[in-house]
């Protein structure tokens, strides 16, 4: 983003055919966004945004789905920053037989999609008693997240300069010591990433929360979207709410997408790879 | 100089269950546990209370292997892949080199392509049946409004429109293209640009011989992922179509999550689920191998 190729275009014809090409197709992608809006006062205006706000839809208030997903998403972030930014540091300074081998083991499951591993999510799930747990929704958004968190950080702190490392062990520091003091805040940018990327990705999870929680208490956002539908069915009325509901669902997604895109895309592009 | 490096790079028992044994602890649970729970119960007729099944051997995989509807989910899968493939390839390599150009409220546009890609899908799909749906959807409302009635079809119900339907969503999440092409415009060698700038080549020409050939790394990150990611875009078939009219939309995401979750047999799921993830792994190992010796 930040370098500039204006030189590509100099002719004033092609200037304006690539600006209103932009602009054109920037306006069709705004299209469903406008048209929620739009949609979200009809029949009754703003009122219908404040119904839904104030009063509980099918028992489920809006505000309290903002307040679970992100709980959701910092213990996701958190998790993911603590065990990756370990293993990281074990990949990036210890030397042993078959590291190579076992890093790539761990990479190949960024592929593993969800829906894949829900059977056994939930004979865990239920053997370990996490049913309507924040952390029945965590831990395995953690674990989908974990194979790209490694990847990300290892590849930052193979920047470390070395000397730096070596110099806090030649002064008798632990491993532990050294990956506080040094490590940590070190590799400060690329776990900033990681944890905006995992609050993204547990914004965006509908299916976790949609299984292992059935307490109306513990619907995150992306779960009402769903729940709401079935209450706000099919009435003239109530597809004004409905589109009100879908705009303000989307609020905790948009507010990390906004304040966190830096992070998020040079999360994504230094990756390289997952979706 | 060796002794110094051994300081750290030579760990202790107690060092390497320090650093790794969390990780090793949610592998364990989460990929070693789960696969093999999944192997367990592709062999039994089992509900979803998961007690007390019985074995009844690679019936579940014959079953499966030989359902036109999961031969349907996957081919689908393949479709809207290569749809996204070819609009993150030629859309997405478009908008990122305009984007790249230092004009103002840039930011503003990229933000607008990245959106649909870093929403939660769940929402996109839904503000896209809500907008077609037949009776009171917006855009059958809009048409009436303006005389067009034999233009507001059944979008969602009608196969043929619902599968259209669902690839333009496909290629409404274009957002990751753009980030990776955008990443890589800003880092290749302008000069090469110049001269042929200066030698009066034309921008289209530009984009076409020199920009497109220089991306090729990108262009094979970017084939990749889409491939990873369409095993994982259940949401945008469930919140819009749920796989209908009649499983028309179907892909794996939601035939395996049918099959997992309700029913009396959720070993036929988890059938599914390990054939799903055996292939997702396969092409991961592929993407990891050839990026690795690119490197």
């Amino acid at each position: 983003m930040s370098k500039n190729n204006d030189f590509l275009y100099r002719r004033p014809v092609e200037k304006a055919v690539m600006a209103g090409f932009l602009v054109i197709l920037a306006l069709v992608w705004s299209v469903p966004l406008v048209a929620a809006v739009v949609r979200g006062f009809a029949f009754n205006g703003w009122q219908n945004f404040s119904d839904v706000i104030f009063n509980d839809i099918g028992g489920i208030s809006l505000i309290r789905t903002y307040f679970n997903s992100f709980v959701i998403a910092l213990l996701h972030g958190f998790f993911v920053a603590l065990v990756a930014s370990l293993a990281g540091y074990g990949f990036a300074f210890f030397e042993f037989r078959g590291k190579e081998v076992a890093y790539f083991i761990v990479l190949v499951f960024l592929a593993v999609p969800a829906t894949s591993i829900l059977v056994p999510l939930f004979f865990i799930t239920r053997e370990l008693g996490l049913r309507d747990n924040y952390l029945a929704v965590a831990l395995p958004e953690a674990a989908l997240t974990l194979p790209f968190g490694v990847l990300l950080i290892r590849n930052y702190a193979e920047d470390i300069p070395r000397s730096l490392v070596e110099a806090a062990a030649m002064d008798g520091a632990s491993n532990q010591r050294i990956y506080l003091e040094v490590f940590l805040p070190m590799c400060r940018p690329a776990i900033v990433n990681i944890i905006a990327l995992s609050m993204m990705w547990s914004m965006q999870d509908f299916l976790f929360p949609s299984l292992f929680f059935s307490s109306k208490e513990m619907t995150t956002a992306a779960q009402a979207v769903l729940r709401f539908r079935e209450y706000l069915g099919s009435t003239p009325d109530d597809i004004g709410r409905y589109n009100a509901s879908l705009v303000l669902l989307a609020v905790p997604a948009l507010l990390i997408v906004l304040f966190g895109l830096r992070f998020i895309t040079s999360g994504l592009t230094a990756g390289g790879v997952k979706e | 100089m060796s002794d110094k490096k051994s300081l750290i790079s030579k760990p202790r028992l107690r060092d390497i269950a320090f650093f790794f044994g969390p990780l090793i602890a949610f592998y364990a649970v989460f990929y070693l546990f789960s696969t093999g729970f999944l192997i367990f119960t592709s062999f039994q007729k089992i509900s979803i209370s998961l007690r007390k099944g019985t074995f009844i051997g690679w019936r579940n995989f014959e079953l499966l292997l030989t359902d036109p509807n999961f031969i349907n989910a996957v081919t689908n899968n393949l479709v809207f892949a290569a749809v996204s493939i070819i609009a993150g390839l030629t859309l997405g390599f478009v908008i990122a080199v305009a984007l790249s150009t230092g004009r103002r409220g840039k930011t503003l546009l990229y933000a607008v392509f990245l959106l649909p890609t870093l929403m939660p899908l769940a929402l996109i799909a839904s503000v896209f049946r809500v907008l077609l749906e037949s009776r009171f959807g917006g855009l059958n409302e809009l048409l009436r409004s303006v005389g067009l009635e034999q233009m507001a079809m059944q979008w969602l119900i009608d196969p043929p429109l619902a599968y259209g339907v669902v690839v333009v969503l496909f290629i409404n999440m274009i957002g990751l293209p753009i980030m990776y092409y955008t990443a890589n415009l800003s880092a290749i060698n302008t000069s090469v640009l110049e001269a042929a700038v200066m030698d009066g080549a034309r921008t289209g020409r530009i984009m076409r011989e020199i920009l497109f050939p220089l991306m090729r790394g990108t262009h094979r990150t970017i084939i990749l992922s889409t491939i990873l990611m369409s095993f994982r875009a259940f949401d945008i078939v469930f919140f819009s179509t749920q796989g209908g009219p009649a499983g028309t939309t179907e892909i794996t995401g939601t035939y395996v999550y049918r099959f997992s979750t309700s029913g009396t047999n959720v070993g036929y799921g988890s059938a599914a689920a390990l054939v799903v993830m055996v292939v997702a792994l396969l092409i991961a190992a592929l993407q990891l191998f050839w990026t690795r010796k690119r490197s």
